[in-house]
């Protein structure tokens, strides 16, 4: 099993291809399994050589009890990058992830291309998303987290902490509930989440700020959901960052690399690929 | 070196009943469910792949099963189904 170490910390990843690096990150709850199911991974190692790790805390990699601010977890992306011996590398982060890529250009500008911004929601721009309840799969969501035995509010959308402690605390008899809804495997991740300091941590700005976000001056592509709940972060990167381009994912709200992945994955090439000045093939494709 | 179908099914089963220290005591077979019933996650099935590939000794195109796997509407995959992933590649003349 493919781990790296940095400070005596065990990473699983994957890589395959060749070219200039491309990193990817998955959100808060994920793993990078998410990158061969959408098949985003074989589509861009025709171009790059792509590296896909698991956060710390989540699928094969550690879980340490604490370290889980976008500052430290670019902290890791850096090192894990050396550890391997890649280069300047394009990072594409989705929800969470995006924060970190975001914060490692702003910390490592050095270590960082370029950056894909997958709908990232930035502890930091909390004042802009000020309408999230109105967006139109709020309730979807509501009732999903319902089915499985927990309960979220209007005011707590961003605390992931509490479903973490609430999954940590079902009662017996809603665990059938969770099972059904989200599944055993689901369980045991944000059991194991809470037992750290992740949801208070992802919550936290730690240091990106709203200036020092639209300081930010690398290559940028923010990729959003058209029905993302995080539009207005989404307008804001394009209108503030300095070298920041926008694409929409039709037909998908927050999870659009779940929810359109032939669109994402060929917008995703198509811009990296621009970013990297590979030339385009002829008929841009080959993620259907 | 050729191996049917009931024996890839064994391979497969022996290697889930006690997958990185997570034992599973129910039956396994191949209508058993990769997520539903043994309650394993989507990077399992990816650090699966490797195990296999390592079982086996030789490279498998485990990015197409899990493209194929990733474009299902209900995302799980009965055991069976693997299997004849594995019968087909393992069983094809040039390494996948």
């Amino acid at each position: 099993m493919p781990r790296v170490t940095v400070e005596g910390m065990k990473f699983y990843y994957q890589q395959a291809g060749e070219g200039p690096d491309v990193v990817l990150l998955h959100g808060v709850t994920g793993n990078m399994a998410i990158w061969p199911l959408i098949n985003l991974m074989p589509a861009l190692a025709a171009d790059f050589r792509v590296t896909a790790y698991d956060l710390r805390g989540h699928g094969y990699s550690d879980t340490p009890p604490t370290g889980y601010t976008s500052a430290d977890m670019a902290g890791d992306l850096v090192k894990i990058q050396r550890a391997l011996g890649l280069g300047p590398m394009y990072v594409l982060g989705h929800s969470f992830g995006g924060v970190i890529a975001l914060h490692a250009a702003l910390l490592y500008p050095d270590a960082v291309a370029g950056l894909i911004l997958s709908d990232p929601y930035f502890p930091g721009l909390r004042h802009l998303e000020t309408r999230v309840s109105e967006w139109s799969g709020w309730l979807e969501y509501k009732e999903q987290a319902n089915r499985a035995g927990l309960e979220v509010t209007e005011e707590d959308w961003f605390d992931v902490g509490q479903l973490f402690k609430q999954t940590a605390n079902l009662p017996p008899g809603r665990h059938e509930m969770f099972r059904k809804e989200l599944g055993l495997a689901a369980m045991d991740r944000l059991t194991r989440l809470a037992a750290t300091t992740c949801g208070d941590d992802v919550k936290a700005v730690a240091g990106l700020t709203e200036d020092r976000i639209r300081s930010v001056r690398h290559p940028a592509l923010a990729l959003f959901g058209d029905s993302s709940p995080f539009l207005a972060t989404c307008r804001y990167l394009t209108e503030n960052l300095a070298n920041c381009r926008t694409a929409l994912v039709p037909n998908a709200k927050h999870r659009a690399h779940e929810e359109n992945p032939p669109a994402y994955v060929a917008l995703v090439q198509k811009h990296l690929r621009e970013m990297a000045g590979i030339a385009q093939p002829q008929r841009v494709g080959g993620a259907a | 070196m050729t191996r049917t179908k009931e024996q890839i099914m064994d391979d497969v089963a022996g290697i889930l009943r006690n997958f990185n220290g997570r034992e599973y005591s129910g039956d396994i077979d191949s209508n058993t469910l990769f997520f539903g019933d043994l309650g394993l996650a989507s990077i399992d099935a990816v650090v699966l792949g490797e195990t296999l590939e390592e079982h086996y000794g030789r490279k498998l195109p485990f990015h197409l099963f899990m493209a194929d796997l990733g474009r299902r509407s209900v995302r799980d995959i009965p055991l069976g189904e693997l299997v004849a992933f594995l019968h087909q590649h393992l069983n094809a003349s040039t390494p996948g």
